[in-house]
């Protein structure tokens, strides 16, 4: 009796240890999780001031940034070369996201942190080595807040951390580094700014508010220097700054926009958008500018254009198809050209976001005379198309 | 001897034993267990607590290698943004964090850390990155102000769910904070890890924790030693780099000494356990020493007989180690909360959420209760071996054999004990040496048990002949005449009860020490201090309104205000604790350890700003020698030297403190924040009444603790009796273990005696006759292991007071003796012993007296 006892509590206190040895050691599989950006999209847009009226911008006040709106970037892009006709193409923007409109009545305590807001900041930078067909692109995110990221207007900077743009004097400089590449720009303004739309009201759709005030300086003289891995390299040619502010710009059925920005050897530049919608047609707000070479501006409409498709690229990382080289045809102001993406490979493919944005190259005539024109073009809704 | 012949018969020779009398393997098996579970116990509880502190530094830590951290207010956020946007370092991370206290999630401090999601995914993975769990709501995380974020486990833990409301409480202040979201592990590890952890945005934790403006430190992943020069180039004089992990050994060491100190209570466990082991081998050989003579006449060799009892001694060793190690784990989740406790009380806070049980602690379990097995049974095995056939027959070889062993068991408790002195002296700054001393000297004590042990019992004989008559003479007679077992069973009974005597002591002496000191330094009258969550340094400051408030009270004679601060000594390569005082709070009544010449103008001096005042706790951690070096601080306008004019005797705190002069640091540290402040009143004004008006009165301005003298005074001794629980569990352990384990060497030694006493019973003693003199046998040998115990436990006290406690934490106690310990200790013995007499008692009183002496 006493045996089968002392063997019982034995084997019982066995399997005690061993049980709680093994609970301790068992350890499951991970799991992913969402990303830290996924957090962005879909907010709720109540709350925010929205664009409605037309000759509402005025200088130097709004360079800097309108935390009252849900949406503003600052978009720097250029097509620049050696002096011995390397090609290089770059993007720099600078976007805000407003994550909750301004409160008026703020409960935060006193003293209050410096790192308390409601805006975030994240850049977008991209160097096409075009003789290379290399891509390269990265961001940058952070909070609008404790000087880390922010914009002014005077003197006009924007930046996040070690990014940005700053004003010296009559000198705009683009300042940009990863670790691979690099970008160093200084930037001469040969024009005022140009309103886009009416008067900078650039409306997207029919619905009052779904617009965005909107206006470029182009025709801007660049020379700096771009580094890509070891090598530096000395570059000239010519940027175009967009800044654009708005709440909930597109409207229902929206999927994407194809945007482009051309400046011609002649001084004068050409911007138009065109909003795709779910069923295939362009939005009928689709518009665009013509910026004649003393920089007063032709407004055009999506109807004065025909932009068609030649060529279609495939993006490798995304999946999705891209036009790559195009026909337009602006009969308003005579202009013919065809052109298209100086390489094909110019997707950023980030986690939360993936677009086409590339340098292009467009030649053709204008009023019967040879012309050529360097752009960039922008193509968005492509990768959640397919 | 034919290869051929088996040795099974001789086996099943041992197998029949145990089997009719299982009684003794009972006992050797309760022996093992006791001792390895104790063992094991200690180190569950030990490394359950170190585990769950690497967890959370770990998960708090995650990648960082290097951490910039700032002077005593902490490090100017500006830092950080140069070093983004000078620098454009982005592996780097701004932190703050602080222990805050949430009703919601019990009553342990839990770790509030205040992060930028965007900077964190290098780091940490919960907040966004390839693992985050912020899911949906990362724009609350920012925007609302005190959301924060926990794991799903810890929520749950808590009884939590998504959008619950949390009050954070901290230094007083408490801030509504909603949960947005839950972090989801998926494995054991980082769920401990989180487990005491909650996440908030770094602007809404700046404010929720005091710390506007600043940061705790900024974590860096650095690979290349060039870009760490580049960065220490941008810092500003009073922000350092550190390593992490030099971070997360500094903190773990501190409880280095603490664990050692456990582990070694827990081998002494085992010790004691060895003795038992000892005792019931010894006795299962003696008495089979007739059928050994037998087995060695029919040709059994001696080295077949060592085997079988070695091999017996493993096999009950291994079964009691198993039961040890079932009994230990169940201990050990008992233990821990104690361990964390004094974790928690005396360093840091460290949550333990379950017990780990390492595979190797158990390992080690096994191993060392069954090797205790074998090794207490080797000098049986061997003396079963050696002895030669005919003398196997007689038992008074034995017997005679212990009484010609005398003179060198003298000896060798001498030379032991000597050795043992030898290492206590030797001071090489580690614990371990000092351990072996007591060992040894324990070693030495036991040893010189069995010839005391005969001087005492000749000493009795005529007494007790004159007291009690023929019986009062048999007693200490017959525990001479069985020396070889009675004296095992005695020095066994004496260790554990010293033990027990020798952790009183230093208990009690500690205690009335800290009462003592107490009194001497808190002189003044009431005290005002923020509330605190835990015992960490910065906790809050009392305002310049409550201050001037306070001093200007009816009846309020003057205050004395102190800071309490984090300065990180260049030297010393970490942070210090330390203290700007505007005056001395015990009117000149600090004990002084060592001064620098005149104690009567010491703290006016250091009030002057000539120099600092270090405890002794301080100059024993930082190895300080007399007279001590200047003291290097890192001040805001680079490092500085300061004489250091004075060592006290302080028990506030276990890694030391350092004191400076007020106005010595507001004029360094630009800083006239003040944390704790100390009311002197008029005589003779109603100290009570003047606390209960100020705590209404002040309850509008800040959330205050406001306590009397008396009150602190008490508090402290709760925090001091909490700290000690764990030691007082460790006593309680050693007195089971002690009971028990004398419990049944007694009894299997009364049993052993069942023929001797069969005829006796035959030659005409009364059973009350027999009932007395088993109890007066047990009673004397209990009462020689309690009196024996207490010299010992005595010095075991000493050393425990004057060595180990000095060397471990730096404290110099004063010893206080209460007759209280030895009476306890003494009575235990006594009441064991008797005890256990009372079953062999009842047992041979009806057994019949025939069946007794049958195998004669």
């Amino acid at each position: 009796m006493k045996k089968t006892l002392l063997v019982g509590l034995i084997v019982g206190l066995l399997v005690v240890v061993v049980g709680l040895w093994w609970r301790e050691q068992s350890v499951s599989a991970e799991t992913p999780a969402s990303t830290l950006i996924t957090a962005l999209s879909a907010e709720a847009d109540e709350g925010y001031a929205r664009a409605t009226e037309p000759n509402n911008i005025e200088f130097p006040r709004d360079f800097g940034a309108h935390d009252d709106y849900q949406t503003e970037w600052w978009y720097y892009t250029g097509n620049l070369e050696t002096e011995d006709a390397r090609q290089f193409g770059f993007q720099f923007t600078i976007f805000r996201r407003a994550l909750a409109p301004p409160d008026p009545i703020s409960d935060i305590p006193n003293p209050k942190s410096d790192w308390q807001t409601n805006q975030i900041y994240f850049a977008h930078f991209t160097i096409s080595d075009i003789d290379n067909e290399e891509f390269y692109y990265s961001d940058l995110y952070s909070r609008g807040a404790a000087g880390l990221a922010g914009a002014q207007a005077e003197p006009y900077r924007v930046w996040i951390e070690d990014w940005g743009v700053t004003q010296n004097g009559d000198i705009i400089t683009i300042d940009a580094a990863t670790d691979d590449y690099a970008l160093t720009l200084d930037l001469t303004q040969t024009l005022p700014p140009v309103l886009h739309g009416d008067g900078g009201l650039s409306p997207k759709s029919e619905e009052p508010g779904n617009a965005s005030y909107y206006y470029s300086q182009v025709q801007q003289l660049a020379d700096g220097t771009i580094r890509l891995g070891d090598e530096t390299f000395v570059v000239t040619g010519k940027a175009w700054k967009d800044h654009e502010y708005s709440t909930s710009v597109l409207g229902e059925g929206a999927t994407g926009w194809d945007w482009l920005s051309l400046q011609f050897d002649d001084g004068t530049a050409l911007m138009l958008f065109e909003i795709r919608q779910a069923d295939g047609s362009v939005e009928p707000y689709s518009s665009g500018s013509f910026i004649n070479a003393d920089g007063t501006v032709q407004s055009l409409n999506v109807t004065d254009w025909d932009l068609t498709v030649d060529e279609r690229w495939t993006s490798p990382a995304s999946g999705a198809t891209y036009p790559v080289a195009w026909s337009l045809e602006l009969p308003g102001i005579d202009l013919s050209i065809r052109g298209g993406a100086l390489m094909d490979n110019q997707e950023l493919n980030f986690a939360n976001s993936v677009y086409w944005e590339g340098a292009v190259q467009f030649d053709g005539t204008r009023e019967s005379r040879p012309t050529t024109a360097r752009g960039y073009m922008e193509m968005t809704g492509y990768a959640e198309e397919q | 001897m034919n290869p051929t012949v088996s040795t099974f018969p001789l086996y099943r020779t041992a197998w029949r034993r145990i089997r009719r009398r299982p009684f003794q393997y009972v006992l050797f098996i309760i022996g093992v267990a006791l001792g390895v579970a104790m063992m094991v116990s200690i180190d569950l509880a030990n490394g359950s607590a170190s585990r769950a502190f690497a967890l959370s530094a770990d998960t708090v830590t995650g990648k960082t290698t290097h951490r910039i951290i700032g002077g005593p207010n902490g490090l100017d956020e500006s830092v950080y943004v140069a070093l983004r946007n000078e620098l454009g370092y982005k592996l780097s991370a701004p932190v703050v964090e602080g222990y805050v206290g949430s009703p919601e999630l019990g009553s342990q401090p839990v770790r509030l850390l205040g992060v930028d999601p965007f900077a964190e995914p290098p780091f940490r993975s919960y907040l966004g990155g390839e693992q985050g769990a912020i899911g949906t709501d990362l724009g609350a995380f920012l925007v609302e102000p005190n959301s924060v974020l926990l794991s799903a486990e810890f929520a749950a833990a808590n009884d939590l769910a998504l959008n619950d409301t949390l009050t954070i409480d901290f230094a007083g202040q408490t801030t509504p904070a909603r949960i947005i979201g839950l972090i989801e592990t998926t494995d054991a590890l980082t769920e401990r890890g989180l487990s005491n952890l909650i996440f908030m945005d770094i602007g809404s934790a700046q404010q929720v924790l005091d710390q506007v403006g600043t940061l705790s430190h900024i974590d860096l992943i650095v690979e290349d030693d060039a870009v760490l020069a580049q960065i220490s180039a941008i810092l500003p004089a009073n922000a350092n780099i550190e390593t992490a992990a030099a971070r997360g050994n500094a903190i773990q060491q501190m409880t280095a000494a603490f664990e050692l100190n456990l582990t070694a209570m827990s081998l002494l466990a085992l010790v004691v356990g060895m003795f038992l082991i000892y005792n019931t081998v010894t006795f299962s050989v003696v008495q089979r020493r007739p059928m050994f003579g037998i087995l060695r006449c029919v040709g059994v060799t001696g080295g077949q007989l060592a085997t079988l009892i070695l091999a017996e001694a493993a096999v009950l060793g291994l079964i009691g180690s198993l039961l040890g190690l079932g009994l230990g784990v169940i201990l050990g989740q008992g233990m821990v909360g104690l361990v964390t406790q004094t974790i928690n009380d005396l360093y840091f806070v460290v949550n333990v959420q379950s017990v780990t049980v390492p595979a190797f602690t158990l390992v080690k379990g096994l191993v060392i209760g069954v090797a205790a097995a074998l090794f207490a049974s080797l000098l049986p095995a061997i003396d079963g071996m050696r002895t030669p056939p005919n003398a196997t027959l007689r038992r008074s070889t034995l017997e005679s054999k212990i009484t010609t062993l005398q003179p060198w068991l003298i000896a060798g408790g001498i030379a032991l004990g000597v050795m043992g002195a030898l290492f206590l002296w030797i001071d090489l700054g580690g614990l371990i040496l000092a351990f072996a001393g007591i060992f040894a000297i324990l070693f030495a004590a036991a040893l010189l048990t069995p010839p005391t042990t005969v001087v005492l019992m000749r000493i009795l004989t005529p007494i007790g002949n004159r007291l009690l008559g023929v019986l009062g003479r048999m007693a200490p007679r017959d525990i001479i005449r069985s020396l070889s077992r009675t004296s095992i069973a005695i020095a066994a009974l004496m260790i554990a009860v010293s033990v027990i005597i020798g952790l009183s002591i230093m208990v009690g002496s500690f205690r009335q020490t800290v009462e003592i000191w107490l009194e001497q330094t808190l002189r003044a009258d009431i005290y005002l201090s923020p509330p605190t969550t835990t015992n960490a340094s910065d906790n809050g400051f009392v305002s310049q309104e409550v201050m001037e408030a306070a001093l200007a009270w009816p009846g309020v004679e003057r205050g004395v205000s102190a800071r309490s601060i984090d300065i990180f000594a260049p030297d010393l390569a970490q942070s210090i604790d330390a203290f700007a005082v505007s005056d001395d709070v015990s009117n000149g009544n600090r004990p002084i350890f060592w001064s620098d010449g005149d104690d009567a103008t010491l703290w006016d001096r250091v009030l002057a700003g000539e120099g600092v005042i270090i405890s002794e706790p301080f100059m024993v951690r930082h190895s300080i020698s007399l007279p001590p070096a200047p003291l290097t601080l890192q001040t805001p306008s680079g490092p500085r030297e300061f004489p250091v004019l004075a060592v006290l005797y302080d028990y506030t705190s276990e890694r030391g403190v350092v004191w400076l002069g007020k106005e010595l640091f507001s004029a360094e540290w630009g800083d006239d924040r003040i944390s704790d402040l100390a009311l002197f009143v008029e005589p003779g004004t109603d100290i009570d009444a003047i606390v209960t008006a100020m705590q209404t009165e002040f309850a509008d301005m800040q959330a205050l603790t406001i306590t009397s003298n008396e009150g602190l005074r008490a508090g402290s001794l709760e925090v001091f009796d909490r700290t000690f629980a764990i030691t007082s569990a460790l006593r309680l352990l050693a007195t089971v273990v002690a009971f028990i384990g004398v419990l049944s060497a007694l009894m299997s030694l009364q049993l052993e005696r069942a023929r001797e006493l069969g005829v006796l019973r035959a030659t005409g003693m009364t059973l009350s006759q027999l009932w007395r003199l088993t109890f007066l046998e047990t009673g004397l040998m209990g009462s020689t292991a309690g009196i024996l115990a207490m010299p010992v436990g005595f010095i075991l006290a000493w050393i425990l007071i004057y060595v180990i406690n000095l060397r471990s934490f730096g404290w110099t106690l004063q010893m206080y003796l209460e007759p209280g310990y030895f009476v306890q200790a003494f009575l235990i013995a006594v009441v064991a012993a008797l005890l256990a007499a009372i079953y062999p008692s009842l047992r041979l009183g009806k057994t019949v007296i025939a069946s007794a002496i049958r195998s004669e």
